[in-house]
Formats: C-alpha cells, sequence, structure tokens
C-alpha cells in the first residue's frame, strides 16, 4: 500500500464511513481504516433511535436536517437501514419531570423542532400502549427509529461502490506527518494520505494524541436490552422528559430498550458488564411506559461505548495546526445525527462551503499547551 | 406423534387451551401434558411462519415458548396448574 | 432492591457436577448455594421424576435420589426452579441474579462454579423444525422423567450412546421403533471397544441396551443418516440414506420410514453462557463439544474465583462430571488430599469418557453437507444459503453475521445453532473455527419474563440518573 490516497479514513463507524463516501462521490481517493469490521461499535449496537427530543438543542438543526437523510437513506446510502419514520412522545409521570419536560420541550423548539406539549388523552391517541400516569408529553412528528445493526452492511455495500479502499481488521497503530500528507501505521502496513480524518469516537482521544493533540474524551457506557418478537404493543418512539429512557417496537416485533443507564466498561475492554439494578431500572421504566411490554420476554441485554467532549458538543473540524487533519465525531445522539455532520465536514474537504457551521475543537484544547507544533 | 403415558395421570385440573375447557394432569410439564393431549403443534415461527412444537424438552431450544396466562412461559418448564389460560392460536 | 445473599460459593447447575460440588463443599462446612433451572436436582442424567410418574426404577434413578438426599441433608441453600438470567464480576467476587416462584433473588460469592452441562447438538436437515421431531435428549426427558412415549412408530436416528439408550427405552415402554438410524459405521463402535471395555459396568449396560434393541427385531442402519423429513403440520416420513465415514451424505439407495415421529441428535456442545458472559478465556475443541473454558488443575478458568466443572467445562460424561464436583467441593471447602484423591480417579475414568466423546463429537464433512434451503437457525429461520450470502457480502466474524442476517438473535440466543453456524462459517471462509470465533455472551442467560424481572415497583422508587445535559 504505497499509492498516497487523496484521503485516509481512521475509523469505521458512521462518521467515518460518511467521510469517506462524500469524497469518493466527490471525487478524491479514499481509504478507510478500521480495526474490525465497519459500524460493529457505537455506530451498530446503538438504539437506532432518530429523533428530536433527546438531542441537545445546539444540535437539533443538524439532527433535523440529518433525520431527513436517514428518511431517504435508499437514495444516497442505497438500503434503507430499516429506517422508520413515526411519531415520537416523551413522557412526565411526575411533576418534576413535567417541569422539566416544559423547559427542554420549549428549547427544543424554540431551535427548530416541530414539538407540541400535549396532554395525557392526547398522547393516548398517538400512542394507544401508553400506560397510566402520563400527565403532559412532548408530541414531535419528526421522530422515528433504524435498524442500527444493519448500518455496517450498509454502508460496506455504497463503499465498495463507491471505490473506497475498505481496509477492515486493520488496526491502525499510529499516524506519523510527512511530506505531503500522513503516513497511518498498521500492522500490515503503512497506509499514506494527502489528508487524514480521525473518526475513531471514543477512540479518537488516542488517535489524536499520536498527532501529539490532547482531547479529553469521556467514555459513556450504554445499556441496552431487546425483547423477543412480541404482538405489536407500540407504534412509536416513547422517551421520557430526563432522556433516560428510549423505546420503539420494531416492524419484526422485537422492543429495543435503551436511554443511557450506565454498565461497566471502558475504552479498553469495551462494555465489559451489565448492572442488573441499572438493567431492572430501566426495564421498569420502559414497563411503566407501555405495560404489554410485560407479557415479552427480555431475549439479549448488550453496552455500546458512546463518546463525549468535555461540553458534550461535537467534534467536527480541522485539527488546529495541522493542516489537512480532521477530526469527526463524538456527537452527542451521533446515530441521529452523524451522517450529516460528517457530510458538512465532507464538504469542506472537497472545498465546498458546508451549509451549517461545523464544531471546530479549538474550544475544547488547553489555550496552547495541547495543540501541536505546525 | 401420539404421545401415551406410561403410568396413571395425576389428578386433572380445569385449563384452557385457546379459550375452550380442557382438564390436564397437575403437576405434568405443560409442554408433555399438551403432546399426550394430541397437540403436537404449539406455535408457528414468526418469520416464515412455519408449524414448531416442543422440541428439546428441557428448557434450551425455546420453541415450547406460548402464552399462559398473559406471560411467553416455555410449556416445558411450567408444571401444570389449575386455571391456567393457555394460548396455542396467535402465539408467536 | 434488597442487598445479595452472602454465600462463600454459589453453584450454578444441580446436576452429577454441580450438586456433588455443593454437597461436597457444605458438608465441609462452607456457605453453599446452588441454582438450578429445573425443580429438582439431578441434572439431564438423573432428571427426578415428575407428574406423577413413580420412576422406572432402574440405576439412574437410584443414583439420582441418592444425590437428590445428599443435597438436601447438606446445609447447601437450593434455589430449584430458579432461573440465573444475571451474573456479574464484583470486586469481592460474584453476583448471581435469579427469578424464581417468588420473584427475583440476589446471591453473592467470592468463588462461582460453573456446572451447567451440555446442550444436545441437532445437526439441521430438511423438515428438522417439523412437530414431531424431537431430540435424542428430549426422549429420555419423556421416558425417564415423564413417563410418557412420544410417538406409536418412531424413528431414532443420529449417533452416540443416547440412540441406544433410547432405542432400548421406547423398546422396552412397548412403542414401535421403526428404524435405528446411526451415522458412525459400525467400525467406529468397535474402534472404541477396547476404551469402553475398560469400564466393564458401563460397557455392559450399553451391551444390553443394543441386545434389547436387535431381540425386538428394529432395523438397525450403520452408516445412515436423515435426508428429509416429510409431512406438514406433523411428521409422516423419515427419509434415510448412507453417509460416508465423516457424515456426509453418500451414493446409496434411500429408504422411508412411515413414522409419527423422529427422535434425532447429533451430540453434545457445552453450555458455556457464563463463562462466556464473564468474558473468561476459552479455546475451541472439538472433541469435548466445540468451545471450552480454559481451566487449571483446580478447574479455576482464566478468572479468579470462576471454576467450572462437569460437561460444561467440556463434554465427558456423568463419570467424570460427579468427579470433578467431588474434587473442586473438596478443593474449595482447603481438603487437598481428598481432592487429590478424586482427581487421581478422573484420571482413570479417562479413556472411556474420551471414546464417548468422540462419538458425540460434531462432525464438520455432515455440517457441510447441509442443503442451502434449509433453516439452520431455528428462532429466525435463516437458512444455509443466507449464512452463505452474508458471508459473500463481507461477514467475517460470527458476531458480525449475526448483525448481517439475525441469525442467533431470537430467544434460544443461539443455543440450538451456534455450532453449526460457526462450522458453516469457517468452511465458508476457508478458515478456521477459532477465526470465527463464538458468540459474545449477553445477559439474561436465558430469555426472562420483562413481567417478573421487574418484580413490584412503585415509580418513585426508580433510580433515574441525572439527565443528559440539554
Amino acid at each position: 500500500m504505497s499509492a498516497r490516497q487523496d484521503l485516509v479514513v481512521v475509523g469505521g463507524g458512521i462518521h467515518g464511513c460518511t467521510v469517506a463516501l462524500m469524497a469518493a462521490r466527490g471525487g478524491l481517493s479514499v481509504a478507510l481504516i478500521e480495526r474490525g469490521a465497519l459500524c460493529r461499535e457505537a455506530s451498530g449496537v446503538n438504539a437506532g433511535t432518530l429523533t428530536m427530543q433527546m438531542t441537545r438543542v445546539a444540535l437539533i438543526p443538524y439532527a433535523l436536517r440529518a433525520h431527513a437523510m436517514w428518511a431517504d437513506a435508499r437514495s444516497w446510502l442505497g438500503h434503507d437501514v430499516g429506517v422508520v419514520v413515526c411519531d415520537g412522545l416523551s413522557l412526565a409521570f411526575t411533576e418534576r419531570e413535567e417541569e422539566l419536560l416544559s423547559y427542554r420541550a420549549g428549547k427544543r423548539r424554540e431551535a427548530g423542532a416541530p414539538i407540541d406539549l400535549i396532554g395525557a388523552n392526547a398522547a393516548r391517541e398517538v400512542e394507544p400502549g401508553l400506560g397510566e400516569g402520563v400527565r403532559l408529553a412532548g408530541h414531535c412528528k419528526v421522530d422515528g427509529y433504524a435498524n442500527a445493526y444493519l448500518t455496517g452492511l450498509a454502508f460496506h455495500r455504497a463503499l465498495t461502490d463507491a471505490g473506497v479502499t475498505l481496509m477492515e481488521h486493520r488496526a491502525a497503530t499510529g499516524i506519523d506527518r510527512e511530506e505531503g500528507g500522513f503516513a497511518v501505521q498498521t500492522a500490515q502496513g503503512v497506509v499514506r494520505g494527502t489528508r487524514l480524518v480521525i473518526a475513531g469516537g471514543v477512540w479518537i482521544e488516542p488517535m489524536m494524541a499520536w498527532l501529539g493533540v490532547s482531547l479529553p474524551i469521556k467514555v459513556l457506557i450504554n445499556q441496552l436490552a431487546v425483547t423477543e418478537r412480541q404482538r405489536p404493543v407500540m407504534r412509536t418512539v416513547i422517551g421520557i422528559a430526563s432522556g433516560l429512557l428510549s423505546l420503539k417496537q420494531y416492524p419484526h416485533g422485537t422492543t429495543v430498550i435503551g436511554g443511557g443507564w450506565q454498565g461497566v466498561g471502558d475504552r479498553e475492554r469495551g462494555g465489559v458488564a451489565l448492572m442488573p439494578e441499572r438493567l431492572i431500572g430501566n426495564v421498569r421504566l420502559a414497563c411503566h411506559a407501555i405495560p404489554a411490554l410485560k407479557e415479552a420476554r427480555l431475549a439479549r441485554a448488550w453496552a455500546g461505548l458512546e463518546a463525549e467532549t468535555a461540553d458534550a458538543l461535537p467534534a467536527v473540524g480541522p485539527i488546529p495546526g495541522i493542516p489537512d487533519a480532521y477530526v469527526c465525531g463524538s456527537v452527542h445522539s451521533g446515530y441521529t445525527s452523524g451522517p450529516y455532520l460528517a457530510r458538512l465536514l465532507a464538504d469542506l474537504i472537497l472545498e465546498r462551503e458546508p451549509a451549517l457551521p461545523l464544531f471546530p475543537i479549538d474550544r475544547l484544547l488547553p489555550p496552547q499547551a495541547g495543540r501541536a507544533a505546525s | 406423534m401420539s404421545a401415551r403415558r406410561l403410568h396413571a395421570a395425576s389428578p386433572r385440573v380445569a385449563v384452557t387451551i385457546d379459550g375452550a375447557p380442557a382438564m390436564l394432569p397437575v403437576g405434568e410439564s405443560l409442554a408433555t401434558a399438551l403432546l399426550c393431549e394430541g397437540h403436537v403443534l404449539l406455535r408457528h415461527s414468526p418469520r416464515d411462519g412455519t408449524p414448531r412444537g416442543a422440541f428439546c424438552f428441557m428448557g434450551a431450544c425455546q420453541e415450547c415458548a406460548i402464552l399462559v396466562d398473559g406471560i411467553v412461559r416455555q410449556a416445558c418448564l411450567t408444571p401444570v396448574a389449575a386455571g391456567m389460560a393457555i394460548a396455542l392460536k396467535g402465539a408467536s | 432492591m434488597t442487598a445479595p445473599l452472602p454465600f462463600d460459593i454459589i453453584v450454578l447447575g444441580a446436576g452429577p457436577a454441580g450438586a456433588t460440588c455443593a454437597a461436597t463443599a457444605a458438608e465441609a462446612g462452607r456457605r453453599v448455594a446452588v441454582v438450578d433451572e429445573q425443580p429438582q436436582a439431578g441434572g439431564q442424567v438423573w432428571r427426578a421424576p415428575m407428574g406423577g410418574f413413580p420412576g422406572k426404577g432402574d440405576a439412574d434413578q437410584a443414583s439420582g435420589d441418592a444425590l437428590r438426599q445428599r443435597l438436601v441433608t447438606s446445609s447447601a441453600t437450593r434455589l430449584l426452579g430458579h432461573r440465573v438470567w444475571s451474573v456479574v464480576r464484583t470486586e469481592t467476587g460474584y453476583r448471581v441474579d435469579t427469578l424464581g416462584p417468588d420473584g427475583p433473588t440476589a446471591l453473592e460469592a467470592p468463588s462461582l462454579v460453573v456446572a451447567t452441562g451440555a446442550h444436545e447438538r441437532v445437526v439441521p436437515f430438511p423438515g428438522w423444525t417439523m412437530p414431531g421431531v424431537i431430540g435424542l435428549a428430549a426422549a429420555t426427558v419423556l421416558l425417564k422423567s415423564h413417563g410418557v412415549v412420544p410417538g406409536r412408530r418412531l424413528v431414532v436416528a443420529g449417533c452416540g450412546p443416547l440412540l441406544a439408550v433410547v432405542a432400548a427405552g421406547l423398546v422396552k415402554a412397548g412403542a414401535e421403533v421403526a428404524a435405528v438410524v446411526d451415522i458412525a459405521p459400525r467400525s467406529a463402535w468397535l474402534a472404541r471397544l477396547p476404551a469402553i471395555l475398560g469400564q466393564p459396568r458401563l460397557a455392559a449396560r450399553g451391551l444390553s441396551w443394543a441386545l434389547a434393541v436387535a431381540k425386538a427385531g428394529v432395523p438397525m442402519l450403520s452408516g445412515h443418516g436423515v435426508r428429509r423429513v416429510e409431512g406438514g403440520a406433523a411428521v409422516a416420513r423419515v427419509v434415510v440414506g448412507p453417509v460416508d465415514a465423516e457424515g456426509a451424505p453418500a451414493d446409496g439407495p434411500e429408504r422411508v420410514f412411515e413414522a409419527d415421529g423422529l427422535i434425532v441428535g447429533h451430540g453434545l456442545t457445552t453450555a458455556s453462557e457464563v463463562t462466556r458472559l464473564l468474558r473468561a478465556e476459552h479455546r475451541f475443541d472439538r472433541l469435548r463439544g466445540g468451545w471450552i473454558p480454559v481451566i487449571d488443575g483446580a478447574f479455576q478458568t482464566s478468572l479468579a474465583g470462576l471454576y467450572a466443572i462437569g460437561d460444561g467445562a467440556g463434554i465427558r460424561g456423568q463419570a467424570m462430571a460427579s468427579l470433578s464436583g467431588e474434587a473442586l467441593g473438596w478443593h474449595l471447602a482447603g481438603r487437598r488430599a481428598e481432592a487429590e484423591a478424586a482427581r487421581g480417579r478422573m484420571a482413570a475414568a479417562t479413556p472411556f469418557s474420551d471414546a464417548m466423546a468422540g462419538l458425540m463429537a460434531e462432525r464438520p464433512a455432515q455440517v457441510r453437507a447441509i442443503a442451502p434451503d434449509t433453516v439452520v437457525c431455528r428462532c429466525e429461520d435463516v437458512t444455509r444459503a443466507e449464512i452463505d450470502a452474508a458471508v459473500a457480502a463481507g461477514a467475517t466474524q460470527i458476531d458480525q453475521l449475526k448483525h448481517f442476517t439475525r441469525c442467533g438473535m431470537g430467544p434460544c440466543q443461539g443455543r440450538s445453532c451456534a455450532d453449526t453456524v460457526q462450522e458453516l462459517m469457517a468452511a465458508r471462509l476457508g478458515t478456521t473455527r477459532e477465526a470465527v470465533g463464538q458468540w459474545t455472551g449477553r445477559p439474561p442467560l436465558r430469555p426472562v419474563p420483562l413481567g417478573e424481572v421487574i418484580g413490584a415497583f412503585s415509580y418513585d422508587d426508580i433510580p433515574i440518573p441525572t439527565p443528559a445535559p440539554l
């Protein structure tokens, strides 16, 4: 692998795959390096929720555009990844949650999310499967979900068709700057590129360190669970005001229960174990919201890693002090918004004006110490 | 598969199977009791809808998972009890 | 939620290995809890009679009764009818969460013994999902524990010692056995005869089973396998044909047997769910039933305080399981001399257990001959052709195949298909079973009803963590 690519992307999750896909379609030669298989970490094991009601306010304009991308995935990705667009409800069961919901829905609405606050009866019309005790609900018509585990298969086909040089099962072990670009070290040899995108999810932190840049990335260990197939018991995406529940039933009958309850794990070992009490807490919320879930059985639970910056906003943009190097990741609710943010970065790399501002990481770096000398 | 018992069945209790009254021996494994009453077919597979019956009789394969009193139960691990509402039709 | 109940040792599985280990350690003064999903101890081989069946009064029943009595007399806490759904490592050892008849229970102990036994392997063939097709092990449950003959006229097929056990049991119970169909050529049994004869009592039992079947005039077809089952909502006919020495179909005439049931099994695979869930080190050993936890001379896995014994640590059969339970029970009680003595007896029983394991090991050629349209994953109706297509689409590891096909995502959690699918993938990729890997262990260890796992609660008691930033 001595031929220099126009672009080398390190990390084959949803961000890296989308940047690679768009850059290749924009005419660049692209290599994508992934230590495992595509989208087998956060991008493949997340809950697949496409929602405005769990998205950070600053990301709403991006999430709305990303939602439209997902709904239209067949046209740009070539596969729909099981996307279903449906109503979403964020529920409040207590007075405190009511206050939280009113405030947060209001802020998201100001940012452009089409969220209405509705009462219990109206909420039950939207979702007949709801249990008792709902005091208030945020109703968003732009919600939905995808079948996250199909993401890797879809990108594998799209990237292959776009002519991207896919290097799966090939871990990057270091990155050197050299004349005319970058040299990414792997056990199977060096991969050279004129430009570089670091899109390694929670592993962005050690990858940035290779370039001498200190970008702290917190690792969240999100617990998730899925039921076996069951008769239809719900038809919306359900959350609660605090954001600690995400719930949707797929057309084939399984229901995925998430919400960011924390399991045991770290960057080195991945998700190691699920805390039974927290699993029970998460499942209690789910059954409280949709009581018919009680008749089904829990089939499987797992943990996925989520990357978070110090201000919980994305790290998407140029790497300060290192020309032609970019970072892309750490997007809160990244499955929803990821493809759009990655496309914006691809636009920047292709020297097109991004339609919305990126999230440059200058704000996250220490005044001078963390920056590489250029 | 017409199964038969090698012994006198334990006292029977009233249950319902798809709403119809039936009498099954109390304490017997529900999967075995249904088999002996001629219910070889317990459910259909959820994806292709092919007929299925109890297969491993020891709790591993999940083929005998049916709705009992509104909750999915493995019939082979569920002893027959009076008043059970057993659903074969409509169980996925 | 209440605090977990503290013990010195938690034993998962109350078969010959687990119950012996629990009783031995408890008798020696340790605080032991033993958990099993079945309502009575005894495991698969010594399963207690139930549902009004008095039992057959045979040697297995006597052994099981003796073990059950021993366990009752010991101080071990028995959690029977309890389904273990979560096992996690804690700072001080292991925490086990169960669902029992009275709801959720949590236990904790510094030592955890995994004695979860084996699952039966059934290599797929057309029609194997039809009602009326059951496992060989299933038939032993019905005959020995439930007192039920599972059909009017039955074909018994597959391989290993259970073939003869089930066929003889059916004949003795007065059932009509249409045929006994053994994949192994007669020579396979002969080759293992010296090892088998090293255990005169067991060899004599095997001989008596075979004689009972022969005396009843049942057709015995060696070197044959099931080609397909015909019928609709129930079995009507079983079609068999010759197989080669590796178990793959060979040229030769098919034979059709009218039957209302097929009893079939192709050996055993280890039930390694708990050690996989805890990320202990495993290795692939075809003779011992597939992926097995790596253990040291004192049955400890790669994780401190986690032990594996019995068939769950590699298929070796009941005699070895009981001995390993005894050896570990003494070991955990700090009684080195007794533990050493039990290990010595295990060494003496090894040739016989190896011979039996050889008859029950997976035959790769048989798996590789599965037809494209045949369903491999019963839960999700995933066919051989779909598995091959996923490999063609770029899946190289077993967890990835799951994402591509949903194979193994159903409620059996891959128990019925894992061994077969991994072999098919390795064959398609031209690689090893090690390279394909095994499915990552995930909780719950068995499916549990949501309505039960949540217990009774009020919404205000749910410990909702701090919300994410706005």
